[in-house]
């Protein structure tokens, strides 16, 4: 797909003709209806809450039909402790929402276990078995720092391709959409976590 | 009877819906880029190191002690204590750390740092936009990010700073009377604090 010339744009713009490509449509339709999936799992969901109210609005965003299927739901936003217990269905909620699909991972429990992390029954990150697109850090995170995140996927819709080898995950036939639900084994998840999705880094401590 | 209680609802609904068009105090909605609630005083997000003077690197107050590491109830600090000591901005030989991480992504806000630290290195700070698209590295504060200076901790939260700049000069007023030992001796006795509560 060929970009336009900046300048010749807006010098279209100038006489009236508004130029724009499949492209841009596309991600200007979806990064404004982005509708989360409604579910809360520990604290961070009362703020998650706080932001679908009156005074945070996520409405002004596009997000306010927070849908109770995750057949009818674009983001996953993961509020809270996700606890081994809660793990394989949260993944099964993952995998039963239709493509293109995206989730925040919000607060420290859900992107590491935060204060639990070193304790027996919960998962140290939901990013060990589903892709995750934004992490707000925090205990729990404001509703503006949610209202910042979901800006940040909106960016990050904005600047996804159509084609090409680098276009967007939903459109590459050779990306998983799902991914397999772990189970309970005698003293942990089986698997602990989903090699494919879960490639921690050697961090560098200077 | 059946049906007042929804007509009340409808009431209140139609009352702020009308009244939105004639009094600013019911439309309450905070359009959020562009307009802010004013943060409170108390309101604290993530801890930071606090530098005196103008340069970042000595006047560091933070002299790697380890106290903050160890009480931390997540284990999100992590300090490598330097092996020698450099002169902080006041002259005096210390010892700074080497590495100070602080993993975002697990610190709970609990401000025990805070109230333990006996140097008054570490404070909390009140930034909240921190969104990533990546959790090892990018939520993973370093020396560098969280060094911020006293001019900055002084804008963020007036009152505590005052009270906290008052206390050091206090300190430092006792123990201006005896500057021979703690010129360069005692290296042994280092993290035991001025008597700074």
């Amino acid at each position: 797909m060929s970009e336009i010339d900046e300048g010749l744009r807006s010098e279209l713009q100038r006489q009236g003709i508004w130029v724009t490509s499949m492209q841009e449509l596309y991600n200007w339709g979806r990064k404004n209806s982005i509708w989360p999936l409604q579910f809360g799992l520990a604290c961070c969901a009362i703020e998650m809450i706080a932001t679908a109210a009156s005074r945070y609005d996520i409405a002004r965003f596009g997000g306010e039909v927070f849908r109770p299927s995750p057949r009818q739901a674009d983001l996953m936003i993961v509020a809270g402790t996700v606890t081994k217990k809660m793990a394989p269905q949260v993944v099964r909620l993952y995998n039963q929402m239709p493509d293109p699909k995206y989730v925040i991972s919000m607060g420290a429990c859900a992107i590491s276990g935060g204060p639990f992390k070193t304790g027996y029954n919960v998962l140290k990150g939901i990013d060990r078995y589903i892709p995750v697109d934004v992490y707000i850090p925090g205990c729990p995170p404001r509703p503006e720092a949610l209202l910042h995140a979901f800006m940040e996927l909106q960016r990050k819709i904005d600047s996804q391709k159509l084609t090409g080898s680098e276009k967007a995950t939903h459109l590459d036939s050779t990306q998983p959409s799902e991914f397999p639900v772990p189970s309970f084994g005698a003293h942990d998840l089986e698997p602990p976590a989903n090699p494919d999705v879960f490639q921690p880094p050697k961090i560098e401590r200077t | 009877m059946i049906g007042t209680g929804i007509l009340k609802g409808m009431a209140v609904t139609a009352r702020n819906f009308v009244g939105s068009y004639f009094e600013k105090d019911r439309l309450i909605t905070v359009q959020y880029p562009e307009e802010r609630t004013p943060l409170a005083e108390n309101y604290r997000n993530f801890p930071f190191l606090i530098y005196d003077t103008d340069d970042a690197e000595a006047g560091l107050r933070c002299v790697a002690c380890k106290i903050c590491e160890k009480e931390c109830p997540p284990q999100c600090i992590y300090i490598i204590k330097s092996e020698d000591k450099k002169p902080d901005y006041m002259g005096k030989p210390q010892f700074y750390p080497a590495v100070f991480d602080i993993d975002i992504s697990v610190c709970m806000s609990c401000q025990i740092c805070v109230e333990v630290c006996p140097f008054e290195a570490i404070k909390m700070d009140k930034v909240f936009e921190l969104s990533r698209r990546e959790r090892f590295d990018a939520l993973l504060q370093r020396k560098r990010e969280l060094s911020k200076s006293n001019t900055y901790y002084h804008s963020i939260c007036p009152t505590e700073a005052a009270e906290v700049d008052a206390k050091l000069a206090e300190a430092a007023a006792k123990k201006k009377p005896t500057p021979p030992p703690a010129a360069g001796s005692a290296p042994a006795a280092e993290p035991t604090p001025a008597p700074v509560i």
